[in-house]
């Protein structure tokens, strides 16, 4: 298991009755990079707070999660904060409320690279002006100086990615990193994050519902739909012959400019119904009450997952479509 | 940053009352318990005693400036070591567990259900009177508000995305209280000890003049109010100026809350930038 970053196997992470994970499996190769994608409400958030052992009061979970040749699901607290920031990372959603407002942005990564490696004042210093540097921040000495209101989104962001690369993570989680920025800096920030990724060879996972930013970064993808993942598989497979008619509609309603009439008279195409509660999932297929295809065989069987795709009735795409 | 007009006056006022109560602690023009009988009920205005003198001949303005120094170390003392049982208490409460919140959480409920100046009084009757009682009288009134001030900031801070960032980091559960939760809670805090600070002076007062709280050779503007009592008629100023006192600095330290909150507001100062 030693050439995978990050292993994860039947993933279950409950809440008393409620189950918002059942049954998750991936695995990141070592300097790979997944993409999760699904609404809101599917699961992907919660998975990744598991995998760093950050679970809200009250969340469980069962299943194996091997990252770095231990189980993290069954290390203790204390165990769990000596790797933390060392081996996995996160860059969150909101860059201004990850950021704490009142400590200076130079405080906030020097101290935490002290703390976890042996270098001197001086010498983390040079090294978070490095990181800034690199991560294309303008003038990185007057930069550690400022607090985070005095930035803008897209600098607060990089100093996050600077933060999460800065102990030398074997994994980077992001959590829909540019969803709060807008387009122009999401296209710098992500390749910012993208080119230093690459030159370490950390494994990142990545969680958007942006699906052209999966297509642009990552190499694998998983698709989650209320707490499971209905297909997974490389990129350029999932996204050009699509098997699950779920990963279909999520395709079908991004915004392209064919379907974009600009006297707003065509509709942008959406999937049907709304993502269910938690308490009342039926048995068999979650996503088979919003299916165009479902038959009496989805309502009453869960699909087993096959290939990377969990579902009865595949969508079969002519090769040259 | 942008000029707080209440903020400078509240901050001059209370500045004036440090100061004259720190001149006081070495230097007083006459010996404030001393009577000087020749000279009682003096008017105001006189060349040797500017305010005049009380029934014994006793100088106003000594009393005033003693009187100020007992305000403040009261005031002060009461609110001070209420900020910081109370951000202690309030912390805990917001960072552990259900049980330990819901414990300090109705304690407090508790204890703010009881009117202070009964736990004063009793207090006062149990320990005698005095300025150390009725700081203890403070704490045991103010705590409890700081303790839900302090509670109910931290509660929203540790909502915050950059509190799970530092538990990824791998700080302990202290380092990320005491340096990431309490500086953002700082503010709202030293706002409320303005007021407590404002709200203990009062007290002190009321409860000298009740007779409870300081008394001599021990002086207080709530003594010298409650001695110039039956004077009221005869020399109706000598109640006046202890009062005026009372009225400038309690003004003064809630001008300066007022202006705290305006510029420590978080949502105001980000909007600055």
């Amino acid at each position: 298991m030693t050439d995978s970053a990050m292993d994860v196997r039947d993933l279950f992470v409950g809440n008393g009755d409620l189950q918002a994970v059942r049954g998750v499996s991936f695995s990141i190769p070592v300097g790979g990079r997944m993409g999760l994608v699904g609404e809101s409400g599917s699961g992907k958030t919660l998975t990744a707070l598991a995998m760093m052992g950050l679970l809200p009061v009250g969340w469980s979970t069962e299943g194996r999660i091997l990252h770095d040749g231990v189980d993290l699901s069954c290390q203790s607290d204390s165990q769990l904060s000596r790797r933390r920031g060392r081996t996995i990372s996160m860059v969150f959603q909101d860059p201004l409320t990850a950021l704490d407002p009142v400590r200076r942005v130079g405080h906030q990564i020097i101290s935490l690279i002290r703390r976890h490696s042996d270098a001197g004042k001086a010498e983390a210093t040079e090294q978070a002006k490095a990181l800034f540097r690199q991560m294309n921040l303008p003038r990185p000495a007057q930069m550690l100086r400022a607090y985070p209101h005095q930035l803008s989104g897209g600098q607060r962001q990089r100093i996050m990615i600077a933060i999460a690369l800065a102990c030398y993570p074997q994994l980077i989680i992001a959590d829909e990193p540019t969803t709060a920025l807008d387009t122009t800096v999401q296209k710098q920030v992500l390749r910012t994050l993208d080119v230093a990724v690459r030159e370490r060879g950390t494994a990142l996972l990545m969680i958007t519902h942006n699906l052209p930013i999966i297509a642009a970064i990552c190499d694998t993808v998983a698709v989650m739909y209320a707490g499971r993942i209905v297909e997974a598989g490389p990129v350029a497979e999932v996204f050009s012959k699509p098997r699950h008619p779920y990963t279909m509609g999520l395709l079908r309603s991004q915004p392209t400019m064919d379907n974009i009439a600009l006297d707003g008279s065509s509709r942008l195409p959406s999937i049907r119904g709304t993502v269910p509660p938690l308490q009342d999932l039926a048995i068999g297929c979650a996503f088979q009450p919003r299916c165009e295809f479902a038959t009496d065989k989805c309502r009453l069987e869960t699909p087993k997952v096959i290939e990377g795709l969990s579902c009865w009735h595949p969508i079969v795409l002519d090769a040259e479509e | 940053m942008r000029l707080n007009v209440s903020l400078i006056i509240g901050a001059i006022l209370t500045f004036c009352a440090i100061s004259i109560a720190v001149v006081s602690t070495f230097w007083l023009p006459y010996n404030p318990n001393l009577p000087n009988i020749p000279n009682r009920l003096l008017a105001a205005g006189s060349a040797e005693h500017w305010l005049g003198t009380d029934v014994l001949g006793r100088d106003i303005i000594s009393q005033l400036m003693v009187g100020a120094r007992t305000s403040i170390v009261v005031g002060a003392g009461g609110a001070t070591i209420s900020l910081v049982l109370g951000a202690i208490m309030g912390l805990i409460a917001a960072a552990s567990g259900k049980i330990v919140d819901e414990t300090i959480s109705r304690v407090a409920d508790i204890m703010l259900s009881i009117p202070g100046m009964v736990t004063a009084l009793v207090l006062a009757a149990t320990l005698g009177s005095g300025a150390l009682t009725t700081i203890f009288a403070l704490t045991a009134f103010f705590t409890p508000s700081f303790t839900r001030v302090a509670r109910s900031a931290a509660l929203s801070v540790l909502q915050e995305d950059f509190i799970t960032a530092a538990q990824l980091y791998g700080r302990g559960r202290i380092f990320i209280l005491a340096r990431h939760v309490f500086p953002n809670i700082a503010g709202v805090l030293i706002v409320q000890f303005t007021l407590y600070f404002a709200a203990g002076i009062l007290t002190e007062a009321g409860l000298s003049y009740l007779g409870v709280g300081v008394t001599r050779p021990g002086i207080s503007w709530g003594l010298m109010l409650s001695e110039a009592q039956n004077q009221v008629g005869v020399s109706s100023p000598l109640a006046m100026w202890p009062g005026l006192s009372i009225v400038i600095v309690v003004l003064g330290l809630n001008l300066m809350g007022d202006g705290l909150r305006d510029v420590l507001d978080p949502k105001l100062s980000k909007s600055i930038l």
